[in-house]
């Protein structure tokens, strides 16, 4: 088949108009998130040359072979991979910072020490009234400040187990959607602007996996995603058209378990991983806060039975409770102070059993235990959100090398625009010519 | 083509989380400025918080000291006032030993001397059970009650504790903050035997009273009269010992006071936001905020949509 100038024009045209199409799409879509930017790859229809004629000219023009999908896998994981870890320590710091405001701004420390000071000053005048019962009220706040400590803690994991059963169920749906779309793909004509759209669903499916939970993925041969759950030994989550179901249990101490077909698995990035080891760490507050609840009320309620109130009968426990959820202050008011020693008449004078208290008190240091929790927890903190910060700045730069990648500039497709319309046009001249050409040869008289 | 370039998205977004992050900035200082703290929260520097809880910790408990410090003053302030008054009828008793012990009075003039004496041992016995600034008995020790109870024979007898209870003043010292009646009216007589002031007074009056005669008077004013001296004599050494207490109250409250600067000084140095610097670093940071945004204008308007034609 010998070159025709018409159809050469016309394969041309087309191929331009094809490439404009793809443009503007990609300025339509500038913004759009998870969109890669396409391009069209162009080849020449090359005939052979035919055995008769080996001389012949023989050419055919242009044709599209595929849309071509700028995405480069290994940035697309890396994107995925450290997304996963900064969602992890964004979500650690914020489960964190909720235990720190819950033990910190709470109180407890300074009721501590009020306490301490309006025992301390009750030696003073041991039988005054107003001082005694300042210890009482003193007392009270004191229980009364563990309370709400104790009240925020369970909020505070209520919250990031809900959010993690939250991020659990959007882990299932993203799962379910991708076995979807993963069977479409094994449907879908390869470099077809189907398969590209199919592709970039793939991509954002998995980046929000990757943001709940550590995924590895496989990508086949026929661009479906096989993913595992926990490290690349972990249980699969999707193979191929099916979808597994990742559940989450709640231990009596707050802290989740993760199971994928009933058979455990660890997660050890992505938000619901951070949400899981900052109940560990909220778990671990709660302990040493309730440990210090109960050294308060043991000792002061040890040290109550070793002296008389200010009726002279047998000190009775001012606390009631072992832990910051249950401490109470059950005395009925300050005259059940025991101040005196055992044997003491009423309204006694005698300090020796205060000034034992107090010195119990400064021995089991509730203050100091005090501080150092709040130490390790505003610590822990700081720390994480220094780790945070870090895996912030690694995930946006590997996001930003993907955009520039895989981005729209629309400068670029500017430039574009203006090239396959010039050449759009230079196609249509060259129809024109061959219409000019042919149009001399009839005028030949 | 290999070429470095930027996606429209990746531009947005870097400008986007620059200024977010530097507007982020100049709120933090602003909000430092405005409360005057460094620390919003204690892990914006844990070590800092933790030091700064153990200060205000000390600072709450130093005000208890003073509290204390300001009770045993009072208290002191008392003792030593109500000793000098003691010790003003001391004097007075003293004086009446002296005409007694003179062998020319009539034993109507001893009965009338006899008579001043009563009433001396009574005020005496008023000044010994003064209260304290809490109502209680100042020279009583820890006693819930009186400090001397007269017994049936009217002999003033001391009925408080054996001595007084400590205050802590801070920093590991305490105070007592005042004496027992003993301490200071009790001492040895001239005939070996314990006694105290207002025995003494009491003895003399009886022995005036009793008129058995010049000599046996005149002997009992003589033996008073040195009693009293030894009485007066103990009363001064306890006053001394007031005084030295109301000046040791005195050196813990200036050394309280220094201490409380100290510790102002270093909550400021941890947890107070230093208003030049902190006002230089939120100038910088608006600066670079202002010229970001400006660049950020100038080039989100540059396309070359707007140049091809």
């Amino acid at each position: 088949m010998a070159s025709d100038l018409l159809s050469i024009g016309k394969s041309g045209a087309r191929v331009a108009r094809a490439a404009l199409e793809v443009t503007s799409n990609n300025i339509a879509n500038a913004s759009t998130e998870g969109y890669v930017r396409r391009s069209v790859a162009v080849s020449e229809v090359a005939n052979g040359v035919s055995l008769t004629t080996p001389s012949a000219i023989n050419l055919s023009g242009a044709r599209i072979t595929g849309i071509v999908r700028n995405a480069d896998t290994f940035r697309q994981s890396e994107v995925r991979r450290t997304g996963s870890d900064a969602a992890r320590a964004a979500a650690e710091v914020q489960g964190l910072e909720n235990v720190e405001a819950a033990l910190d701004q709470t109180g407890v420390y300074d009721s501590i020490v009020s306490f301490e000071g309006s025992l301390k000053q009750l030696l003073s005048d041991p039988t005054d009234g107003s001082l005694r019962a300042q210890v009482a009220e003193d007392g009270r706040t004191l229980a009364q400040t563990f309370n709400t400590a104790a009240q925020s803690l369970t909020s505070a994991a209520k919250g990031l187990q809900f959010e993690a059963q939250d991020g659990v169920d959007q882990i299932n749906t993203t799962a379910g959607e991708l076995a979807r779309v993963n069977l479409r793909l094994m449907r879908s004509t390869d470099s077809s602007s189907d398969q590209s759209a199919l592709l970039d669903q793939r991509d954002t499916l998995l980046q929000k996996l990757s943001g709940q939970a550590d995924i590895t993925t496989t990508i086949n041969p026929d661009k479906t995603v096989s993913v595992m759950l926990g490290g690349p030994t972990g249980s699969a989550l999707v193979s191929g058209a099916s979808a597994n179901t990742l559940a989450m249990s709640t231990a009596a101490n707050g802290t989740l378990n993760f199971t994928v077909n009933s058979q455990a698995v660890t997660l050890s990035s992505g938000a619901i991983a951070g949400k899981a080891q900052a109940l560990v760490e909220l778990s671990n507050a709660r302990t040493a806060l309730d440990g210090i609840a109960a050294s308060i009320a043991s000792t002061i309620n040890t040290a109550q039975a070793s002296g008389v109130d200010l009726q002279g009968n047998a000190g009775q426990p001012l606390f009631s409770g072992n832990g910051a959820a249950s401490l109470k202050m059950v005395a009925s008011g300050g005259s059940a102070i025991a101040t005196a020693p055992a044997g003491a008449a009423a309204n006694s004078r005698d300090v020796a059993n205060l000034t034992a208290m107090r010195s119990a008190f400064d021995g089991a240091d509730p203050a100091g235990q005090m501080d150092t929790l709040l130490f390790t927890v505003s610590s822990a903190v700081a720390g994480r959100t220094v780790t945070r910060d870090a895996l912030d700045t690694i995930a946006s730069s590997a996001k930003v090398s993907l955009q520039s990648q895989a981005g729209v500039n629309l400068d670029d497709e500017a430039v574009n625009l203006m090239r396959y319309q010039q050449a759009y046009q230079a196609s249509a001249r060259v129809m024109q010519v061959a219409s000019d050409l042919f149009d001399s040869i009839l005028g030949i008289r | 083509m290999s070429s470095i370039t930027t996606s429209t998205g990746a531009f947005f977004e870097r400008s986007r989380s620059d200024i977010k992050s530097l507007s982020s900035q100049a709120e933090t200082l602003q909000s430092q400025l405005s409360s005057g703290n460094k620390l919003d929260r204690s892990s914006d520097n844990p070590v800092a918080a933790s030091r700064l809880r153990a200060l205000a910790r000390m600072d709450s408990l130093s005000k208890i000291d003073t509290a204390n410090a300001e009770r045993a003053n009072a208290d002191l302030t008392l003792a030593g006032g109500t000793m000098s008054d003691m010790a003003d009828a001391i004097i007075r008793a003293k004086e009446l030993a002296t005409q007694a012990a003179s062998s020319t009075l009539t034993g109507d003039q001893r009965s009338a001397i006899a008579a001043e004496l009563d009433q001396l041992h009574n005020s005496m016995f008023a000044l010994s059970n003064a209260r304290d600034s809490n109502g209680h008995a100042l020279f009583g020790g820890e006693a819930a009650g009186d400090a001397y109870q007269l017994d049936a024979t009217g002999k003033a007898q001391y009925v408080g504790t054996a001595q007084v209870d400590d205050l802590p003043l801070g920093e590991g010292q305490s105070v007592t903050r005042s004496m027992t009646g003993p301490q200071f009216l009790s001492f040895t007589g001239k005939n070996g035997s314990a006694t105290d002031v207002m025995a003494t007074v009491q003895a003399l009056s009886d022995a005036l009273k009793s008129g058995t005669g010049t000599v046996a008077a005149t002997g009992a004013a003589t033996d008073a009269l040195t009693d009293l001296q030894t009485g007066l004599d103990t009363l001064t050494t306890a006053q001394t010992v007031v005084g030295s207490r109301l000046n040791w109250i005195e050196l813990t409250t200036d050394r309280r006071t220094d201490l409380s600067e100290l510790r102002s000084t270093e909550q400021a140095d941890i947890g107070g936001a230093d208003l030049a610097t902190t006002m230089t670093r939120l100038q910088e940071t608006l600066t670079v905020l202002e010229a970001s945004q400006a660049s950020f204008t100038k080039l989100s308007s540059l396309s070359l949509f707007d140049q091809l034609r």
